[in-house]
């Protein structure tokens, strides 16, 4: 991989949504929106395979002097990002159309539609490629900002609502993460003088063991909170359940599987150079406290819902707070089960979303009670909500079967880092797989109700296949492919990724 | 006492406070009211309008109600005396005086607190509706005027390092203690001028020129007397105005003042003195025209805000060590 | 200049620290909405004299810039959208707070104390003249958080928005010379385009619900 190629596939990169945003703003007719969509995000996939095979020759990449660095855990991001946003692209082509022909929204509407959800990429990207801890708050909140016209883009009472409430939460937290990074800054100021590379990644992972051990506890305590906003972690949840209710079905795809990811990597950035100055035990247990508690209330949630998409948006939260489990937890089983779980969540959310689209597509409502009968009425859907649901609830032979079976391994092993409980109990492990149980009964529950029965009396049976479609077969078989046989590749990207995180 | 000063010299200059305490508080109101009234384009009464107002207050003789009791007469007395006391402990022209000793700051405010005490007590004693009203809502602004006060006292004190208020305008006028930590001292002086115009009952917080016994909260509790105890009672509230805008100039801004006792330092420091006062006394002229009374749960929020501001000066002196 | 010892310094910027903290209490006792934006467009241009001055003392450049970029961005630019959202949708005041003005105070009084209480381990370890601040900087960012919670009216919770970013903004000044430049334009683009978008936001709020009252916005729920 010669130095150009990179910086070529680099600029790629960032380029494609930004040029893709621009043109949509212009161009009339979805099927030139279409088009373009999916062009840029195959030229994102393929700099993101470029990317992936350098980092797996050289470690880490670095790109434009010091603005871009890419390593094994930014890979893994940039191929959550590109996979699922491709499967959205595919997915938007007959979702969008079908709004517009039933007369939802006006054509002119989507070209907005477009802009925004490639600055939304555009921002993601760039949240995951960035050197600079402040350039990555910047692209995050730039997320945020993007995403609030895309939750409210129905304009319905309750969207606005909903997007009113992500825009607020989203921002005050997204301000203490800000106050986090500067205390960051302030503490690599001490150590490194350099006042305009201070904030770099690599700079920090150099001189982190210097680091005043005070000043980085608090700000990652602040981040950790701010950047846990996006995430969804408990207690900062509360705008997760109405956003991803009231978003059109492929961005709420795109928030659950992607963003939510997004920030989980901005956390385990600074929790990797935090853990140098500071013990990795504070850290660990305060991911792994959060992870827990957002895990278990989560699945007490999900057995209480009777609206089809904030069960996904409350498994959302579940599966977030088990991967921080196991990240908190460490090691190396525990970070490999975390990278694991959070691959095989963008794929099993995603899928799920796309299901429920077309489910609320055919029988215009959310309610579950309303949804029955789903193999006469709907069949490729039946089977896509169906395997994602099974996915979600942990079953075999689905992926997140194996990645959950290896964080439980992890926490049974090691259990909670020693500052938070007494070393060997055994209530966190067994607390985890009670709440998984609660969370398995509601999950099966609700989608056997939804996919089996008597369908009701005036609903259109029959499917047609469409391109919406591919997605979802080919979600469906990478999240069975991966829980029998897990390719090479992305096995060692896991093991790299997590050496990363454990070689303190 | 200041060692090695003589007697006579000590008694002489507690005699001239008393003096120019005395002479001077009506003519300060006299000098609001004239302000008040240039601003509002009338003519207004004399600045010395207030001294013929005493005079012929003490001419006349008094009318008792019958349902009053000690309290009632003896009122005037304690509230003049307490409020006299209180003012003889504040230097006014000269920074360090014989009295000094019993100069504590918490002392000065409950030298007040005692007038105040009495007064409502008196407003209750003569068992009109209007009176008792008027020593409720004392009781009310009272109760929080001196959170505030003290606070703002705490914090003058911290950063003087004394709550004798010889030392601290001494230690002041020398530039050091408050003068070199302008933060708390700001929030200070901004709480107790908010608890002086709460205390002296002065718009925004009781209008003195009202006549509507609903809106009164002052006038209220001496609406009952007459003669000489009204002569007396309007000049104490006189001299507490020219007490607290002492306090104010003094304790905050204290330079000029006379910290000997050459003749020339005393003269000018009571020059000095004259024209601060003069110049306070015209701000809260222009204040009085500038705001609206406020309703009384509206005063709540008011002397909150100079709680809060107390508070803060306090806060930063901890805080902004520099 | 020889009588600006650093001491004198410190003394001037504390100062100015202090007024925004001032301000922010203003902006708490407020009722009237278009007093509350005036009183962030002060606060802002506090902050932005706060800047200059430490840019001054420590002959550091590029936060001029960043202050003037301030002085552009929140005293002029955003002031005019909240006061002509605020013309447009016809509120003036906030009538009912979920926590009353004498309560709200002390409870922000607390919060001073509390910032304190966090930074103090760390403040030490500045060598910088402006270290005080960042206790008066975390105070901000809690009491602005605060206000969030305890007012109704969409536009007052922007404003509370704005007052923390300008609590983080004093605390980058303060603790660290101002961050990158190019973060410092982030920041600052982030920002304008939040109120911005929050802007039109409340204006589809007001078609949609008739009020910008977001206690109104209860129709979604667990």
């Amino acid at each position: 991989m010669t130095g150009h190629t990179i910086v070529l596939a680099v600029s790629l990169l960032l380029l494609a949504p930004l040029v893709a945003g621009c043109v949509s703003l212009v161009v009339s007719g979805s099927r030139w929106l279409h088009v373009t969509n999916l062009i840029s995000i195959g030229a994102l996939v393929g700099a993101e395979m470029v990317i992936a095979r350098a980092v797996f020759a050289q470690g880490s990449v670095t790109a434009f002097g010091d603005i871009v660095y890419i390593d094994a855990l930014s890979s893994i991001i940039l191929l959550i990002i590109g996979t699922v946003g491709l499967a959205c692209s595919l997915y938007i082509r007959t979702y969008m159309d079908e709004q517009v022909a039933r007369g939802v929204i006006a054509p002119k509407r989507l070209n907005l539609f477009f802009f925004l959800f490639h600055m939304f990429l555009l921002a993601m990207v760039l949240a995951t490629v960035a050197n600079s801890l402040g350039v990555q708050w910047v692209a995050i909140e730039a997320t945020t900002l993007a995403t609030t016209f895309l939750i409210a883009f129905w304009r319905r009472r309750e969207s606005l609502e909903a997007g009113w409430k992500y825009l607020i939460l989203c921002s005050v937290g997204l301000s203490l993460a800000l106050f986090g990074v500067v205390l960051m800054y302030y503490s690599s100021l001490r150590v490194l003088g350099d006042v305009s590379a201070a904030l770099n990644i690599t700079q920090l992972q150099q001189v982190a063991a210097q680091l005043d051990p005070h000043i980085v506890k608090l700000a990652f305590i602040f981040v950790f909170v701010g950047y846990g906003t996006k995430v969804g972690l408990v207690p900062m949840h509360s705008w997760l359940p109405d956003a991803y209710t009231e978003a059109p079905a492929p961005v709420a795809a795109m928030l659950a599987g992607v963003l939510e990811t997004v920030a989980v990597y901005a956390i385990l950035r600074c929790r990797g150079i935090a853990d140098q100055a500071v013990s990795p035990e504070f850290t660990g247990g305060l991911l792994a406290l959060f992870g827990l508690i957002s895990f278990a209330l989560a699945a007490f949630f999900i057995l209480v819902q009777h609206n089809y998409k904030r069960l996904f948006a409350y498994s959302s939260i579940e599966h977030m707070g088990l991967a921080m489990v196991g990240f908190g937890v460490g090691g190396a089983i525990g970070n490999f089960g975390g990278f694991f779980h959070l691959v095989n969540h963008a794929f099993a959310k995603s899928l799920a979303f796309f299901a429920a689209g077309n489910i609320h597509r055919r029988f215009k409502t959310v309610e579950i009670d309303q949804v029955r009968g789903l193999t006469t009425v709907l069949p490729w859907t039946a089977v896509a909500l169906l395997i994602s649901g099974l996915a979600l609830a942990a079953l075999p032979p689905f992926a997140l079967f194996t990645s959950e079976l290896q964080i439980v391994t992890a926490l049974s092993s090691s259990g909670l880092p020693r500052e938070w409980t007494q070393p060997g109990s055994r209530f966190p492990v067994v607390l985890l797989l009670l709440c998984g149980v609660v969370a398995f009964a509601g999950l099966l529950y609700r989608i056997t109700g939804m996919v089996w029965g008597s369908a009701p009396k005036d609903i259109v049976h029959g499917e047609h296949w469409s391109v919406g479609h591919i997605p979802i077969v080919l979600l469906g078989t990478m999240l069975v492919g991966f829980g029998l046989a897990l390719p090479d590749f992305m096995r060692q990207l896991f093991e790299a990724a997590s050496a990363l995180m454990t070689s303190r | 006492m200041i060692p090695d000063q003589p007697i006579a010299q000590a008694v002489a200059l507690i005699l001239a406070q008393a003096v120019v305490l005395l002479c001077v508080s009506p003519a300060i109101v006299g000098l609001i009211n004239k302000v008040k009234a240039r601003l509002q384009c009338r003519r207004g009464a004399g600045i010395l309008q207030p001294y013929a107002d005493l005079q012929k207050l003490f001419r006349k003789q008094p009318v008792l109600s019958t349902t009053t009791t000690w309290i009632f007469t003896a009122t005037p007395y304690i509230v003049f005396a307490s409020t006299v006391t209180a003012g003889l402990l504040i230097p006014v022209f000269a920074s360090q005086m014989p009295l000094n000793f019993a100069g504590n700051i918490i002392a000065f405010v409950y030298l007040l607190a005692l007038g105040r005490f009495f007064l409502i007590l008196a407003g209750l004693d003569s068992g009109s509706s209007f009176g008792g009203m008027g020593s409720s809502r004392e009781a009310i602004v009272a109760s929080l005027t001196e959170p505030a006060m003290i606070m703002a006292i705490f914090a003058i004190a911290l950063t003087a390092g004394s709550t004798n208020l010889s030392t601290i305008v001494h230690r002041t006028a020398l530039l050091e203690g408050i003068a070199t930590d302008p933060s708390p001292h700001l929030m200070a002086l901004a709480a107790v001028f908010i608890v002086a115009l709460a205390e002296t009952g002065r718009v925004p917080v009781d209008n003195p020129a009202t006549h509507l016994e609903l809106t009164m909260i002052h006038e209220a509790m001496v609406l009952e007397y007459s003669g000489r105890y009204l002569g007396l009672l309007e000049w104490a509230s006189a001299i507490k105005l020219l007490v607290f805008l002492t306090l104010i100039a003094n304790v905050f801004a204290p330079w000029g003042i006379a910290t000997s006792f050459t003749p020339i330092a005393l003269s000018i420091g009571l020059a000095v003195y004259l024209i601060k006062v003069a110049g306070l006394a015209l701000l809260i002229g222009t204040i009085e025209c500038m705001f609206a009374k406020l309703r009384l749960f509206r005063v709540t929020d008011l002397l909150g805000v100079a709680f809060i501001l107390a508070l803060l000066g306090l806060l930063f002196f901890y805080m902004l060590r520099g | 200049m020889s009588w600006l010892t650093p001491h004198i310094a410190t003394q001037i910027v504390d100062f100015g620290s202090a007024m925004l903290l001032v301000t922010c209490f203003a902006i708490v006792a407020q009722r009237r909405l278009s007093a509350c934006v005036d009183l962030f467009a002060l606060q802002s241009l506090f902050l932005a004299m706060t800047a200059a001055l430490v840019a001054f003392f420590t002959d550091t450049p590029h936060i001029y810039i960043a202050a003037a970029l301030t002085v552009v961005v929140k005293v002029v630019v955003i002031p005019r959208v909240l006061k002509s959202v605020i013309e447009r949708l016809n509120v003036t005041r906030e009538l009912v707070m979920n926590v009353n003005v004498p309560a709200s105070l002390l409870i922000c009084g607390a919060l001073v104390m509390i910032a304190f209480f966090i930074t103090e381990p760390i403040i030490p370890f500045g060598h910088l003249l402006t270290r005080d601040s960042l206790a008066i900087a975390l105070a901000i960012v809690l009491i602005g958080f605060f206000t969030m919670i305890s007012r109704q009216k969409a536009v007052t919770q922007l404003i509370a928005f704005l007052m923390m970013e300008n609590g983080l903004f004093l605390g980058a000044t303060a603790a660290t010379y101002g961050m990158p430049l190019i973060v410092e334009l982030g920041v600052f683009f982030d920002v304008l385009v939040a109120a911005l978008i929050a802007g039109i936001y409340t204006n589809r709020l007001q078609d949609a619900f008739d009020s910008v009252d977001t206690t109104r916005l209860n129709e979604l729920k667990a």
